[in-house]
């Protein structure tokens, strides 16, 4: 019998830190199986399995990077090591913030990245000072955009397209470029492409609402990311005539509520006082919509986090002290650094122009950089954005060709294909595309093309089939490319489709 | 118009409850019958009675009664004299270890078992005497806070200017311990006499006993004693800290304050001094024993005992069944604020009011998550994450930021750490070195 001494408490609560990561692998793995659904519903098995195997190639990359890690770091316990590693919910994290076209390579590597360079090197869990996760998927983004697996392609994502046309939506042509996801409803269930774990609004709020009820995550942050996001984008919608289902859509799209509430909850990562989390969620809100707004990326949620990480030693600082003596103070400082970063939002929010407006008014003022890499000189009404290979693989498409007429070398083909309403599945009366495409067979090259019938949405897609756009087929052939209409992605595919199937059809004659 | 307090939140949106609901294990021991302890043939009372130093008044081979004056203080502050718990013999002063682990002088009593009595005091009527002759009683009587601190009781009553609300703290908010709850379930109309004498010292106009809303049998008990004297009976939430004084008098009045209870106008008495005071008044008897709670997986017959002042902890244990297991903690008190002893040779002091014993397990601890939920939590309001990591790198201008010394050590950092980390163990580092650094 031996009477140990042990300075007081010696009384603990069953909650964990393991436990808290269980709970949140099990919401993760809730929004993965939903993706897994998802995707097998509206693209085909393939794609569901591709979500399974994504999630295991990141598992398994993060395990072995632990693994290997504390093996050179000469671990004397290397299962306790990994047991408080707790890479795996970094990812799973990092699978849902990827498309799912990325490959499975560039997949492993940056988990490996995100797991070595994003936590290990700074001492392990607890330690570092990025969101491992969102410092992997910034790697994916900046480095391995050539890695895209195109045959898993799924079109613009709501945030690529808002994007492309600067995050501002004029009211008029709000419903029509909404209905392309099949208006808000349809995203607050998830039935629209987007990153793997972006899809189901409603899914991530209940996860949301189980983590906090367990009281794994506190309920601060994500409540004052998403209500900033909205009051914000709400001010900013208001000052362009846009509504409140504006202000729904800078929610529902993109990362806002999957990294609201997975990645912006990172306790390691963000303050820890109640009254930093408060300010750090408003300042990251903020950056979120000034990058949507002013910035090429398509979503502004990652980068906002890591930014904000940056900044939170700073705001640990700030609220240094008795949170009963100085209540005063913390509470002036979070209203002080909240209005300051609501102020700065707004003031971008005033200078921000629909892209569309601005084509018409060009060089006014500080007009937002068209994004994607290959900005094509625009004139009219039309905006070219991202380069689009005619060898693209457009079989989602579904283009048939037969020929209408010939002389000499000239064939004229009447093609069909499908547009953004049949490719998607997408609610409405959508009808095929279709065109009459001239090649000319000496050269292999396209002579012109004319649109027969027009089946997409209205007020959107139609940009892709002006004459100026139509113009850009003009002598390409199947080693030249063209560029994506911004603002109407999928109907330029569509035609592009049309143009590559007469094009194999030429050679094939 | 305290009744209607009861429960609510004084939460501000930028500050986390300050509080948490703990599992408090007090089934173990709360409702199985009280242990009279069998006296020990030898006794030891310490010299020091809590922070207060004696000078003996007995030599080797006098004979003492129950109740006799043994000991002086040698200060006017720390003023509580020491009465013998037992009839007998006086074997001599020894030094023996007291429970802060240091030698200590004792006063060896060999107990006869005959239990003759001397009547210590007179009987007291309080309803007549003046406010000075209870001043005057409470400090001859010894009374002494007992909840754990040891107090002298009268020096919180000698300037009562502006007190508007005298407060019994019958919360007992610490995890296992029982005593209080068993003692006043045994003693209402002692409590009643005691309490309402402290009322007319603290000349507030009225009393609020404060108990948890959980213990419904001894809340119907104080409605029957208190119903009808300007002492009303207030209900708080089964949490911890409710019975912190702090945390006590945020609930039932939400009033903060710097140093004293007398700066929010209120003054408190735990609800054991009440009963020791009207055993005092009524039977003239000082304190010479004690209800504890010994409780814990790690002892045989977890119970509730009433046992003499000067008893080893060691004769306690051996009377509840000994130990179980092979490696335990002896706690002096609860689990969150008492101090373990690696060894069990100790007496009860007249402040002691639990023996918790647990079987030693380590938890699997990992790295902090910065999860804040230490700060959420913390009654001070401090950010004892935050001075974990300034205590490691000796920020001392951070230190002084955090209001280190504001901690009073109430374990709940410890507690709550999902990471299993010695959060509070961290606290107490950083406060030794502010106060070397001072």
């Amino acid at each position: 019998m031996k009477l140990t001494f042990k300075p007081s408490p010696n009384y603990r609560n069953e909650k964990s830190t393991t436990g808290i990561m269980k709970d949140l692998g099990l919401c993760l793995c809730a929004v993965l199986l939903y993706a897994v659904i998802y995707y097998c519903a509206a693209f085909g098995a393939q794609y569901g399995l591709r979500v399974i195997l994504l999630a295991c190639d990141a598992v398994v990359a993060a395990l072995a990077t632990d693994a290997v890690f504390y093996k050179f770091a000469k671990s004397k316990d290397i299962m306790k090591d990994l047991k408080s590693s707790y890479s795996i919910i970094t990812a799973l994290i990092l699978v849902l913030i990827s498309r799912i076209d990325t490959s499975y390579f560039a997949m492993a590597v940056c988990t490996i990245m995100a797991v070595y360079f994003g936590k290990l090197v700074f001492g392990g869990f607890g330690q570092n000072i990025f969101n491992p996760a969102a410092f992997g998927a910034a790697l994916i983004m900046g480095n391995f955009a050539a890695s895209y697996n195109v045959d898993f392609a799924t079109g613009a994502t709501p945030t690529q397209a808002a994007s492309s046309i600067g995050w501002m939506i004029p009211s008029g042509n709000f419903a029509s470029f909404i209905s392309q996801y099949g208006g808000l409803g349809r995203m607050f269930l998830g039935q629209y492409p987007s990153t793997i774990g972006s899809t189901c609004a409603l899914l991530i709020l209940c996860c949301g609402a189980f983590l906090i009820w367990q009281r794994d995550i506190d309920w601060q942050t994500p409540v004052f990311y998403i209500c900033t996001v909205f009051v914000e984008a709400l001010c900013i919608g208001l000052m362009h005539g846009a509504g409140i289902e504006y202000a729904l859509f800078n929610v529902l799209a993109g990362g806002v509520l999957f990294g609201g509430v997975f990645m912006a909850t990172d306790p390691v990562t963000t303050p820890v006082t109640i009254p930093g989390r408060i300010l750090w969620a408003i300042g990251a809100a903020s950056l979120t919509l000034i990058i949507r707004l002013k910035a090429n990326f398509a979503d502004g949620v990652l980068f906002a986090i890591l930014l904000m990480n940056m900044l939170t030693p700073a705001i640990d600082k700030l609220f240094d002290g008795n949170q009963i003596k100085d209540a005063a103070k913390f509470r002036r400082n979070v209203l002080i650094g909240g209005a300051a970063f609501a102020a700065l939002t707004l003031l971008v929010g005033t200078s921000v122009k629909p892209k569309g407006e601005t084509a018409a008014a060009p060089a006014s003022s500080g007009v937002p950089a068209a994004s994607g890499e290959a900005a094509a000189p625009a004139g009219g009404d039309v905006n070219f954005g991202e380069a689009l290979p005619m060898t693209y693989n457009f079989n989602a498409n579904k283009a048939s060709c037969v020929i209408d007429g010939e002389e000499n070398n000239t064939v004229r083909y009447a093609c069909e294909a499908k547009g953004f309403g049949l490719v998607t599945n997408a609610d409405g009366d959508y009808e095929m595309n279709q065109a009459m495409v001239v090649v000319d067979k000496s050269t292999g090259k396209i002579k012109s093309i004319s649109m027969i019938n027009f089946g997409d949405t209205a007020g959107v897609g139609d940009m892709a089939t002006s004459d100026e756009a139509l113009a850009q087929f003009e002598g390409k052939g199947l080693e030249d490319e063209v560029n994506l209409v911004t603002g109407a992605t999928f109907t330029t595919r569509s035609v592009a489709s049309m143009a590559q199937a007469a094009l194999n059809a030429a050679q094939e004659d | 118009m305290f009744q209607e307090r009861k429960g609510k939140e004084h939460m501000s949106i930028l500050t986390g409850p300050m509080r948490f609901h703990l599992d408090g294990h007090k089934e173990l021991t709360a409702h199985k019958d009280v242990l009279v302890l069998e006296e020990p043939d030898d006794l030891y009372i310490p010299l020091v009675n809590g922070r207060a130093a004696c000078s003996p008044l007995v030599k080797e081979g006098d004979e003492v009664k129950v109740g006799q004056r043994i000991g002086e203080p040698t200060d006017g502050f720390w003023y509580v004299p020491i009465f013998s718990p037992v009839s007998g013999t006086v074997v001599g002063i020894e030094k023996r270890m007291t429970a802060a682990l240091k030698p200590g002088d004792h006063i060896h009593i060999r107990n006869d078992h005959k239990h003759s009595a001397t009547r210590a005091f007179r009987e007291f009527d309080y309803e007549t005497a003046t406010r000075e002759e209870i001043l005057d009683f409470v400090k001859s009587a010894g009374m002494a806070g007992l909840g754990g601190a040891g107090f002298p009781t009268f020096n919180k009553y000698t300037k009562p200017e502006g007190i508007e609300l005298f407060i019994i703290n019958a919360v007992e908010c610490e995890p296992y311990l029982t005593a209080d709850y068993a003692n006043s379930m045994a003693n209402p109309e002692l409590m009643r006499d005691g309490a309402l004498a402290l009322l007319k010292l603290s000349t507030a106009p009225k009393g609020l006993i404060a108990v948890k809303e959980d213990k419904k049998d001894l809340i119907e008990v104080l409605h029957k004693q208190f119903d009808g004297t300007p002492i009303e009976v207030a209900e708080v939430p089964d949490i911890y800290p409710a019975g912190w004084e702090r945390t006590l008098i945020y609930m039932l009045t939400g009033k903060r304050y710097d140093r004293l209870p007398a700066e929010a106008g209120c003054i408190l008495n735990n609800v054991s001094t009440c009963i020791a005071l009207g055993n005092a008044m009524k039977n003239g008897m000082p304190i010479t024993a004690k209800y504890l709670t010994v409780s814990g997986d790690g002892v045989k017959e977890p119970q509730n005992v009433i046992v003499p002042v000067g008893t080893p902890a060691s004769e306690v244990i051996r009377q509840c069944g000994g130990y179980v297991g092979e490696d335990c903690l002896l706690i002096a008190g609860g689990p969150m604020m008492g101090r373990t002893i690696p060894n069990d040779q100790f007496v009860i002091g007249i402040a002691n009011n639990g023996l918790t014993v647990l079987q030693h397990r380590e938890p699997f601890s990992v790295k902090c998550l910065r999860c804040g939920k230490c700060t959420e939590t913390c009654p001070s309001g401090l950010v004892p994450v935050r001075i974990n990591a300034c205590e490691k790198i000796k920020d001392i201008d951070s230190l002084k930021k955090l209001s280190v010394m504001d901690c009073i050590e109430c374990g709940l950092c410890t507690y709550i750490c999902p990471s299993k980390l010695d959060v509070t163990e961290g606290v107490r580092r950083a406060k030794r070195y502010m106060a070397l650094v001072k």
